[in-house]
C-alpha cells in the first residue's frame, strides 16, 4: 500500500437520535432491490444523514455489510480513491478486496483491480452496500473509466450507494431503464410541511402554530440545513412567532440570515472561536488551541456537539470534528470579510501544529493557503525522505504541482528530492533538464541558493548520478546505468547510505540484465547492507529475493538460502508488536521452498509453501501470488500430477505481474517442461515455435532456461523417434550453453547442463563422455548437497549414477544420490508425505463443492460458474460459503490455493 | 516537468488576461439576496443587488475551469441558479466594483 489512510473516512456517521425518522424514504431503496442507489441533492439536504440512517436501520432486507467511504478531493487521484474504496470493501468483508489492493499496489490496470475484486464479490454469500458519500468530491475522468467498468459489472451481491451533489458522469441508462437504478433527488428530500411541523417540534420543543410552520416551510423551501439553523436561532426565544415573521419577511440568503441570527446570539468567545477555526478542514482540541491561541478548545468542540451548533464528529473517540459544509463556507465568509488580514495567519498556525504533528500534508496545504510557499517548499523538502521510505510516493509527485514554479527554481535539495517523486511515478520526460538546472545551482555560491539543511547538499552529486543511472537504465542502456552507478557510490558521502544503496541496486539490476551475475550480486550485497542500516526492510526484502535467484543461478545454495535467512530474521526484527507480518515475508518463504526443493527435502519445500499461504495476501510482493503457484507446480510434477502442475501454472500466468528483474524463468518454459515430462511432446515443440526456440540459436544467459527447456524437449524427442541428426544438434546446443555457463560462473546452469549432457551422451552411446559430464556435475554439486537435478532426470541417470558408484566406491555423496535417485530406492509415492497429514479436512467437501471449487480458480465470475454447472447463482453462493468455511479461508484465491496444498484438486473427478 | 494540467493551470495564472480566449467577463444571477460580505468568498467579484430579489455577481473569470469553480461553491452554499452569461469586458473595470 503506498497510500497511508485516513481512519475518519472509514467512519460511518452515527444517526442521530434526535432526527426525524422519514418512512417515505428509509424504505425506499431497499423495497425496489435497487443495484445502484442515487442520493443527488445540493448542500444541506441531508444525504449523508439519510444513508446513515438507511445502513444504520435496514428495512425489508437481511442486513447487508456495509462498507462505506467519505470522499475528499484528495480522491480525485485515482490511487487515492481506489485504496479507500478496496480497502472499504476489505474490512466490510474480509477477502473481497485484499487480491485488488495488491494488483492496484503493483501499478495494475484497473480492470484488472476491479476484475479480481468482482470475482470475489460475484460468489460471495452474504450481501454487501458501498456507499460512497461526497462523490462530487472525487468525480473526475481520472476515475471515470474504473465506475463505469464496475457499474456495468455490478453483481448481485453489490449495491452501489452514492451521495453527491452532482449528477456524476457514468453510464446509467441501463440500469435506469431496467429499473434498477433508484434515484433521490432534492424534490423527494425536501421537508413537506409535515415533516417540517414534526421536524420543528423535536429539536425546539415547541408546539408552534401551523401558520408559523408554513411560513417557516415556505421560507426555506423544505431545504433542511436552513430549518435546522431556523430551529436553532428558535430555542430559548420569547418570541417565535415575531422571528419567524422577521424571518420570513426578509429575502438575503437563508443561510446567512439564519447564520448570522445564531452567531449573533452567542457569547463573543464562542463566536471568535467559529471565525479562528473556520479554516480548518477537520477540528481537535490541541489544533483549535494552536489556531486560535486560546485553550479550552476540547471542551468548546464537545459543547458545540451537545449545542447542535453544526459541528459532525469523526471519530467514535470525539478527537476530530468537522464543521458543516454549509456552517463552515458563511463562517469562512464572515472571516474573510470581517478579518481578512488574519486569514494568513491562522493558516500559517495550523500549517505550525500539523507540521509538530507530524502530518506534513496537512502542514504543507496551509502554508500554502497562507500564501507562504517559502514555507510550504522548506516543509516539503524535509518531509520527503520519510515519505519516501513509506512508498507515499503519490503525495510528493502532487507537491510538484501544488508549489509554484518560482520557489523551486533556487532549491537544489528540494529539486532533486521532486526527481525522486517523478522518477516512483514512472515520469522520466524532462527529468534530464531538471537534473541540469540542479547542476547549475551546484554551481551556484551556497548563499545563492535556498536550502534548509545545508548538509543535504553535500548528498547532492552522488544523487544526481544515481538518478541519471536510473534513467539510463528505464532507456534500455544497462551498460550507461553501471557508468552513472558508479559514479554515483564514488561520490556518496560515507554517512549517505541511502543513495549508496540505491545506485548499488541499480547497477546490480543492470548487470543482471547483461547476464554479469558476479557484478549483479555484488550490487545487490551492497544495496542490502545500505538499506538494512536506513531501515527500509521492504526493499532489503526485495533485494534479498533477487540475490537468492542469482546466487542459485551461480550454484550457491547455501549461499542463497543464508540470505534468505537473514532477509527473514531481519523481517521479523522490524515487525511491529503484535502486528502483521511485513509485506514480502511470504515471498522469502517461498524462495526458501525453491532452495528446499533443489536439496530434494520435499516436505520442507511444502512446509514452506504452506507457511506463505497461511500468512495471507498482505504478507507477499505483488508477485507472490504467481511465484507461490510456480512453486507449488513444482512440487506437483515432482510428484508425478503433471495435470495439476499445467492447471497451477495457467493460474500462475493469469494472476502474474512482472516487475523491473529480468524475466529470466518464464511461466510458458516451465509449462513447457511439465509437458515434456507429460509426455505431450507436440505440445511442447509448438512452444518452442511460438518462442522462436532452435537448436542453433545464439546462447546467452537471458534465454539460458528456455534453451535448457528446449534441450530436455529435444532429448524426450529423441528417446520416442531416435534420430542422430537430432542429437548430434542437441549436443552442440549443450555445448554451447555449457561454455556460456562456464563463462560467466553460472554453476548452477553448469550443473543442469553436465546432467542434460550425460544424458545425451548415453543417448548418442557415449559411455566416457558420459561418465565425465556426470562426475563434473557431481563434483559441483556436492559442496552444497544439490539433489534434485539428479533425481527429476529419470531412470536412465540413476543407471548412470550406479556406474559412478563404481568409480568412486568412497563417496557418500554418490551413494545418497544414488538412494534418492534410484527409481526402486525411494520411490516417488514413499517419500515423504508432500504435506502433513494433519492438514487433512475433517468435514471433506462433497463432489459438488469440488466442481464449484475447481471453477473458483477459474476467471469466471459467480453468474458465470452458476450457468456452467446449470445451477442458481445462490446455490453457488451457499457452496462458496461452505468451501470457505470448509477450508477455514474467506476468499476465492485462498480457497484455490489451499485446496492445491492439500491436493484436491489434484486428479479429475470420476464422471 | 509539470503535466499537462499542471503546465496549463501555471500558464493561466501568470496569463489572467481577460482578453484571452478561454478567459472573460461573467455575470452571474441568482436567486435570493446575497450580501456584499460574501464578495472575498467569490475572490473579489462584484456584488449587486439584480431585479426581484436576485443577485448579481459580475467579474472577470481566467477560464473555464475558473468559472466552474464559482459555479461549485454557489452549488455548495445551495444557492438556486437563474443565469449564467458572458458579458464584455468594461473598459474601466474598477467602474464596476
Amino acid at each position: 500500500m503506498s497510500i497511508a489512510l485516513v481512519e475518519t473516512k472509514f467512519f460511518l456517521p452515527h444517526a442521530r437520535e434526535d432526527l426525524l425518522a422519514r418512512p417515505r424514504l428509509e424504505a425506499l431503496p431497499w423495497v425496489r432491490r435497487s443495484r445502484l442507489v442515487l442520493v443527488s441533492a445540493p448542500a444541506g439536504f441531508g444525504k449523508t444523514t439519510l444513508l446513515a440512517a438507511w445502513l444504520a436501520n435496514p428495512r425489508g432486507k437481511s442486513a447487508a455489510r456495509c462498507a462505506w467511504v467519505s470522499l475528499d478531493e484528495a480522491d480525485r487521484d485515482p490511487e487515492s480513491f481506489w485504496s479507500y474504496l478496496l480497502t472499504a470493501l476489505e474490512r466490510a468483508s474480509p477477502g473481497t478486496g485484499g487480491a485488488g489492493l495488491s494488483l492496484l499496489g503493483a501499478g495494475q490496470p484497473i480492470e484488472a483491480v476491479l476484475t479480481a475484486v468482482l470475482n470475489e464479490v460475484s460468489v460471495l454469500a452474504e450481501d454487501l452496500d458501498l456507499v460512497l458519500d461526497d462523490y462530487h468530491l472525487a468525480e473526475n475522468p481520472g476515475i471515470q473509466p474504473g465506475m463505469s467498468f464496475l457499474i456495468e459489472r455490478l453483481p448481485p451481491q453489490l449495491r452501489l450507494v452514492i451521495g453527491t451533489r452532482a449528477d456524476p458522469a457514468l453510464p446509467l441508462a441501463r440500469l435506469r431503464a431496467r429499473g434498477e437504478l433508484t434515484e433521490l433527488r432534492a424534490a423527494d428530500l425536501r421537508f413537506t410541511d409535515d415533516e417540517t411541523g414534526a421536524f420543528l417540534a423535536t429539536v425546539t420543543g415547541l408546539d408552534l402554530p401551523e401558520a408559523d410552520v408554513a411560513a417557516l416551510g415556505a421560507r426555506t423551501e423544505g431545504w433542511i440545513a436552513s430549518l435546522q439553523l431556523a430551529a436553532l436561532s428558535l430555542r430559548d426565544r420569547d418570541d417565535p412567532s415575531e422571528f419567524i415573521a422577521g424571518f420570513a419577511g426578509d429575502d438575503r440568503y437563508v443561510v446567512d440570515y439564519l447564520v448570522e441570527e445564531v452567531l449573533d446570539r452567542q457569547p463573543a468567545e464562542v463566536r471568535e472561536f467559529l471565525l479562528d477555526t473556520a479554516i480548518l478542514e477537520r477540528l481537535s482540541g490541541p489544533l483549535c488551541d494552536a489556531v486560535s491561541g486560546g485553550t479550552g478548545g476540547a471542551k468548546m468542540l464537545e459543547s458545540l456537539e451537545r449545542r447542535n451548533l453544526f459541528v459532525v464528529p469523526l471519530d467514535a473517540q470525539r478527537r476530530w470534528y468537522r464543521y458543516h459544509h454549509l456552517f463552515a463556507d458563511v463562517l469562512r465568509s464572515h472571516l474573510l470579510a470581517e478579518r481578512p488580514e488574519q486569514v494568513a495567519q491562522l493558516h500559517r498556525r495550523a500549517s505550525g501544529w500539523f507540521a509538530e504533528a507530524g502530518e506534513p500534508v496537512a502542514a504543507v496545504r496551509h502554508a500554502l493557503a497562507a500564501g507562504d510557499a517559502d514555507r510550504a517548499a522548506d516543509l516539503v523538502e524535509v518531509a520527503i525522505p520519510d515519505l519516501a521510505r513509506d512508498r507515499r510516493e503519490a503525495v510528493i509527485r502532487a507537491w510538484a504541482d501544488q508549489l509554484p514554479d518560482e520557489v523551486l527554481r533556487d532549491r537544489p535539495v528540494l529539486g532533486i528530492r521532486l526527481v525522486g517523486g517523478f522518477m516512483s511515478t514512472n515520469e522520466f520526460d524532462g527529468v534530464e533538464q531538471r537534473l541540469q538546472h540542479i547542476e547549475e545551482l551546484m554551481r551556484r555560491p551556497v548563499d545563492e541558493v535556498v536550502v534548509v539543511d545545508p548538509d543535504d547538499l553535500a548528498r547532492i552529486p552522488a544523487s544526481l548520478a544515481m538518478y541519471r543511472a536510473a534513467l539510463a537504465l528505464n532507456a534500455g542502456d544497462p551498460a550507461g546505468c553501471i557508468v552513472y552507478a558508479a559514479e554515483a557510490v564514488a561520490q556518496t558521502r560515507a554517512d549517505d547510505h541511502l543513495t549508496r544503496a540505491s545506485a548499488a541496486a541499480l547497477a546490480g539490476l543492470a548487470s543482471w540484465a547483461t547476464g554479469d551475475l558476479e557484478a549483479a550480486t555484488a550490487g545487490y550485497r551492497v544495496a542490502i547492507e545500505g538499506l538494512t542500516r536506513v531501515g527500509h526492510i521492504a526493499d532489503v526484502l526485495g533485494c534479498s529475493l533477487a540475490l537468492a535467484d542469482m546466487e542459485l543461478t551461480l550454484g550457491r545454495l547455501e549461499q542463497a538460502d543464508r540470505t534468505l535467512e537473514h532477509a527473514l530474521a531481519l523481517a521479523d526484527l522490524h515487525r511491529p508488536a503484535g502486528g502483521d507480518v511485513m509485506r514480502g515475508t511470504a515471498d522469502m518463504l517461498v524462495a526458501r521452498s525453491r532452495v528446499a526443493w533443489h536439496r530434494n527435502d520435499l516436505s520442507g519445500a511444502a512446509t514452506y509453501l504452506r507457511r506463505a499461504e497461511d500468512l495471507g495476501e498482505s504478507a507477499g510482493l505483488a508477485q507472490h501470488p504467481y511465484r507461490w503457484r510456480v512453486a507449488l507446480a513444482r512440487l506437483r510434477a515432482g510428484a508425478g500430477d503433471l495435470a495439476d502442475a499445467l492447471d497451477l501454472l495457467d493460474q500462475a500466468e493469469r494472476v502474474y505481474v512482472g516487475d523491473y528483474s529480468p524475466q529470466v524463468h518464464p511461466i510458458h518454459a516451465t509449462k513447457a517442461r511439465v509437458l515434456t515430462a507429460a509426455g505431450d511432446l507436440s505440445a511442447a515443440r509448438a512452444w518452442a515455435r511460438e518462442h522462436r526456440l532452435a537448436a542453433d540459436d545464439e546462447v546467452s544467459y537471458l534465454r539460458e532456461y528456455e534453451h535448457l527447456t528446449l534441450a530436455r524437449l529435444m532429448l524426450a524427442e529423441h528417446r520416442t523417434h531416435p534420430g542422430e541428426a537430432r542429437l548430434s544438434d542437441l549436443l552442440k546446443l549443450l555445448d554451447r550453453l555449457l561454455t556460456a555457463a562456464e563463462s560467466g560462473g553460472r554453476d548452477g546452469s553448469v550443473l543442469e547442463i553436465e546432467v542434460l549432457r550425460c544424458l545425451a551422451h548415453r543417448a548418442s552411446g557415449d559411455a566416457d563422455a558420459a561418465l565425465a559430464a556426470l562426475e563434473h556435475a557431481v563434483d559441483l554439486a556436492e559442496p552444497d548437497r544439490w539433489v534434485r537435478f539428479f533425481v527429476d532426470a529419470g531412470p536412465e541417470l540413476a543407471a548412470a549414477l550406479a556406474e559412478l558408484v563404481v568409480r568412486r566406491p568412497h563417496s557418500d555423496f554418490v551413494r545418497e544420490l544414488v538412494r534418492q535417485a534410484a527409481p526402486g530406492g525411494l520411490p516417488v509415492a514413499a517419500q515423504p508425505a508432500a504435506f502433513p497429514h494433519d492438514d487433512v479436512l475433517l468435514d471433506p467437501l462433497s463432489d459438488r463443492e469440488l466442481d464449484v471449487l475447481r471453477l473458483l480458480g477459474s476467471d469466471l465470475d459467480g453468474p458465470a460458474i452458476a450457468r456452467e454447472l446449470v445451477v442458481s447463482l445462490n446455490t453457488v453462493r451457499t457452496h462458496t460459503k461452505h468451501i470457505y468455511t470448509k477450508l477455514g479461508v474467506n476468499n476465492r484465491r485462498s480457497a484455490v490455493t489451499k485446496a492445491h496444498q492439500l491436493g484436491l484438486l489434484v486428479r479429475p473427478r470420476q464422471p | 516537468m509539470k503535466t499537462p494540467e499542471g503546465l496549463a493551470r501555471s500558464v493561466c495564472r501568470v496569463n489572467s488576461d481577460p482578453s484571452d480566449d478561454d478567459a472573460g467577463w461573467y455575470e452571474i444571477s441568482i436567486r435570493g439576496r446575497l450580501e456584499e460580505r460574501w464578495a472575498a468568498w467569490f475572490e473579489g467579484m462584484a456584488i449587486d443587488a439584480g431585479q426581484a430579489g436576485q443577485t448579481i455577481i459580475r467579474g472577470p473569470v481566467v477560464d473555464q475551469a475558473a468559472l466552474h469553480g464559482l459555479l461549485a461553491r454557489l452549488r455548495d452554499l445551495g444557492i438556486p441558479l437563474v443565469e449564467v452569461r458572458q458579458i464584455p469586458a468594461p473598459s474601466a473595470p474598477d467602474d464596476l466594483r
